[in-house]
């Protein structure tokens, strides 16, 4: 019989705040994490602005440890380990042979490969640092998580572009669920501000203008003015456990996750598709025994791109028919950027944060209605809500994976919503 | 000073203290790397530090290296081989 997977634990580290309640306040206050970047490389950008962390790794490691993490790692690590304390996460032997750790992520150590060109090709080293290899794998923070919490079962990292971390909690939910893992800590890590990675994806013509009156309103998702994306940085860490055990031992249970649903577009390796994103949805539903009618919020993937919110809002409509414009929606990027590999896991969190307090994020910075997103998008500011049970988080992503989870509030009422049958 | 100048083991024993933050005092040539937590990996670290330090090249780190004395005699090593290197490529002329 397929296991109940309970949230357990939150840890986050974002651009709006570390932790959960300084992240939510920010949420709820609407207050964007974006501004203009301070870097040496920012006059060399065509709109450099970019949701960034305030974050100092030697606050949190040693020097020996802090000269072998890359920036993704460190901001993991510590997002991990909020995420077990808050926990209160006590495993002995045995139970940590069955707890794992699955980490979303795009670039893996992006800082210390575009450190080692520089070093290489802009300066003539003769050498790269000792750690190199260590650094940049992207299997680096998921093996570090492992190491400081003494997890030694499935260790696994995802990459499918921003949709990574929505897949690699998608794939611990089943794993708890099937009874493979009792434990596993899940989410997504990215440090992509450095200037290869932003002039990589600048060349792709995706991220957004620069707002001239307001570098922080940048990102303008499902506005008719929308011009991008912007990029951020940061990390998310879940502790997802079969609920059972949670309850047996007393566990603070934040939320259940329900559902996670797999497409892929297969048409284009960026343009998505409303047929694939709507199947992941339908998916979600189908895995989590739910109705489109249960769903009450949802997170979009709500990048700021003409391509993606146009197509998100046809999507939803497929799915969900004339109830569509009754589910406010919400699309966090707007204030903590995109976190490509971690963008999906920090939405988790908004999304999850949001039915345990009843208030919904807004989605900022939308003023110029567009024809073709006209949805209920909680444009006027956060929406306090009563009996917002169950919600959905969209993850899309270059590529054509398109990865959907379903969560749960950890009081809701019984089964109301809870089967198709 | 430079470093070039400079008794190896003092650099190492100011290396280990900087990056280790270990009590420079503490450290005799018979410290062994167990004893500071050391292992394979911070000793590729210290090596490559030390090759920085005193400009020499380093090939695979040897295997039998278990105190901080034999980590300076192995450079040492390095040290005269370099040295007498550069004697020979004085040009003739």
């Amino acid at each position: 019989m397929p296991r109940r997977v309970a949230v357990t634990g939150i840890g986050i580290v974002s651009p709006l705040g570390h932790g959960e309640h300084a992240f939510f306040e920010a949420l709820q206050a609407g207050r964007s994490g974006i501004r203009r970047l301070d870097a040496p490389f920012a006059g060399r950008l065509a709109s450099p602005i970019a949701a960034s962390v305030e974050f100092d790794g030697s606050a949190h490691f040693p020097p020996p440890k802090l000269r072998m993490l890359d920036r993704f790692s460190q901001l993991a690590l510590v997002a991990a380990e909020q995420a077990v304390a808050s926990a209160d996460l006590q495993l002995d032997t045995a139970a940590r042979a069955r707890a794992g750790v699955f980490i979303g992520t795009v670039l893996g150590g992006g800082h210390t490969t575009d450190d080692g060109y520089q070093a290489l090709y802009a300066q003539g080293a003769a050498r790269l640092p000792p750690f190199t290899v260590l650094m940049a794998m992207p299997n680096a923070a998921a093996a570090w998580i492992g190491i400081d919490h003494g997890l030694a079962g499935p260790n696994l990292t995802w990459s499918t572009a921003c949709s990574s971390s929505a897949v690699a909690i998608g794939e611990a939910w089943r794993r708890i669920r099937d009874g493979e893992a009792d434990v596993i800590l899940a989410g997504g890590s990215e440090a992509p501000l450095n200037f290869g990675t932003l002039k990589a994806w600048e060349a792709l013509r995706t991220m957004a203008s620069e707002d001239p009156a307001d570098p922080a309103a940048s990102c303008k998702p499902f506005a008719r003015d929308r011009s991008g994306l912007v990029l951020g940085e940061g990390a998310a860490v879940l502790v997802l456990e079969d609920w059972e055990r949670a309850r047996e031992r007393g566990a603070h249970i934040r939320g259940e996750l329900l559902g996670y649903g797999l497409s892929t577009d297969n048409a284009h390796i960026t343009r998505p598709t409303v047929d694939g994103q709507a199947r992941a949805m339908r998916l979600a539903l189908e895995s989590a025994a739910l109705p489109a009618t249960a769903i009450d919020h949802v997170n979009a993937h709500g990048t700021g791109t003409q391509a993606n919110d146009a197509t998100e809002t046809a999507a939803i409509k497929q799915v969900f028919g004339a109830r569509a414009f009754d589910i406010p929606i919400s699309a966090t990027k707007a204030m903590h950027g995109h976190l490509l590999g971690a963008g999906a896991a920090v939405e988790l969190v908004a999304t999850l944060l949001a039915l345990e307090r009843g208030v919904l994020p807004p989605t900022i910075n939308l003023v110029q209605r567009d024809p073709d997103c006209d949805l209920d998008y909680v444009a006027e500011g956060a929406r306090a809500v009563k009996g917002a049970e169950i919600a959905m988080s969209n993850s899309f992503a270059f590529g054509g994976t398109n990865a959907v989870l379903i969560c749960g509030s950890a009081g809701r009422g019984p089964s109301r919503k809870r089967s198709i049958s | 000073m430079k470093p070039q100048d400079m008794p190896t083991f003092d650099v190492l024993r100011e290396v280990m203290a900087t990056d280790h933050g270990l009590a420079p005092e503490s450290l005799t040539p018979d410290t062994l790397l167990s004893e500071l937590a050391i292992d394979s990996l911070a000793l590729i670290e210290l090596i490559f530090t030390l090759e920085d330090r005193f400009k020499v090249v380093a090939g695979n780190v040897p295997a039998d290296l278990p105190t901080l004395g034999s980590v300076a005699d192995y450079i040492d090593g390095l040290r005269a081989a370099g040295a007498a290197a550069a004697d020979t490529d004085v040009p003739a002329s």
